[in-house]
């Protein structure tokens, strides 16, 4: 009995521990002024074109279903831009201007942001890998590779410049998001330049497309 | 010849009101710019020349230079419309024309096409 109640007590600090947590990453990132580009509640709130382009970042009320926990810690840290454009912006280069965290922020954010998820990723659907199917269909059969820049044939940085990067995208994205984002877009983004796939490609399709996609990672180099 | 009631016939007129009240709109001009710009720009440029952002010395393709006249008047508007809605494959062009047909409603296509005339200042291949 004496030690049920011990680990119910421990139970419960851990648990208001990492709420605390939680909401000290939510008041850095309020601090800081992220809020004043990414909203952090869902659901997506863009119904127009205008509701779109009023945005100065992307959204984030899905960061941790979206992102990777170590890739987003270094970015914070060290921002690299993602687009080569400036959001929401066809003419103008990436100014490559995010804010840097630095020190115990950095953590904060991250786990706040990573504490943000959405129930329409499904854990453990695709596994990384090499997809000649996936790649037909990103490069040939569909336009993905006309918008989004990926590492090609020796590495050259091949494919166009108005969609997000995706070159070493398997260390950025979730796997399971690149799915779930392909089959429901308009719960992550109801407004984007990006064309929707539902009805153009089947599950099976997008399964691949996911698979390829989450296996865009540096490669290693040959000793 | 069968009777319809009064009743019915109120029933059927309010059901014909309330399909005309939700009829599909023709998008303005002003809001298929913003069409163009949002979608169309990344590839065919923001006035419609074929030089958008995605354009680089690598692209596998030249997106259609919509201001060609010569050019434009070789399709008619259902050719347009087609190309649209179901990418370049569906006229036997590049896949890097994607299918846009689960994106746009049949109105921002319809008007579309309409942009695309006023870029051209041309009428098409008719009939």
């Amino acid at each position: 009995m004496r030690h049920l109640a011990v680990a119910t007590i421990g139970a419960v600090f851990l648990i208001a521990a990492s709420g605390a947590a939680l909401a000290a990453g939510g008041d850095v990132f309020e601090a800081k002024g992220c809020g004043e580009c990414h909203y952090t509640q869902g659901p997506a709130r863009e119904k127009t074109i205008d509701d779109q382009l009023a945005k100065k970042g992307p959204e984030l009320w899905y960061a941790g279903s979206k992102f990777q926990k170590k890739w987003l810690t270094d970015w914070l840290a060290d921002p690299k831009p993602i687009r080569p454009m400036k959001f929401n912006d066809l003419m103008v280069e990436n100014p490559a201007d995010h804010p840097k965290l630095s020190g115990g922020d950095v953590a904060a954010v991250a786990g706040f942001l990573m504490g943000l998820t959405s129930d329409a990723v499904k854990a453990g659907k695709v596994k990384p890998k090499k997809n000649p199917k996936g790649r037909q269909i990103f490069i040939k059969k569909m336009p993905c590779s006309g918008c989004h820049q990926y590492a090609g044939r020796k590495g050259k940085i091949a494919g166009g410049r108005s969609g997000p990067s995706l070159v070493d995208a398997g260390l950025r994205l979730n796997p399971d998001w690149i799915l779930a984002y392909l089959q429901q877009p308009k719960v992550f983004k109801p407004v984007k330049m990006m064309p929707v796939f539902v009805g153009l490609l089947s599950d099976k399709d997008m399964l691949n497309v996911a698979r390829y996609v989450a296996n865009f990672k540096p490669k290693k180099k040959k000793r | 010849m069968q009777k319809i009631s009064l009743g019915k016939t109120w029933a059927i007129a309010a059901v014909v009101a309330m399909g005309a009240q939700f009829a599909a709109v023709p998008a303005t001009a002003s809001e298929t710019a913003a069409v163009f710009k949002f979608y169309c720009a990344q590839c065919h440029g923001l006035t419609g020349k074929g030089d958008g952002p995605n354009v680089t010395k690598d692209f596998p393709v030249s997106p259609r230079n919509f201001a060609n006249a010569k050019e434009m008047d070789k399709l008619s508007d259902a050719d347009l419309k087609n190309v649209i809605m179901d990418g370049g494959p569906s006229v036997s062009k590049s896949p890097m024309m994607p299918p846009w047909g689960k994106t746009l409603t049949v109105e921002q296509v319809d008007g579309l096409v309409k942009h695309l005339r006023g870029i051209c200042k041309c009428k098409g291949k008719q009939g």
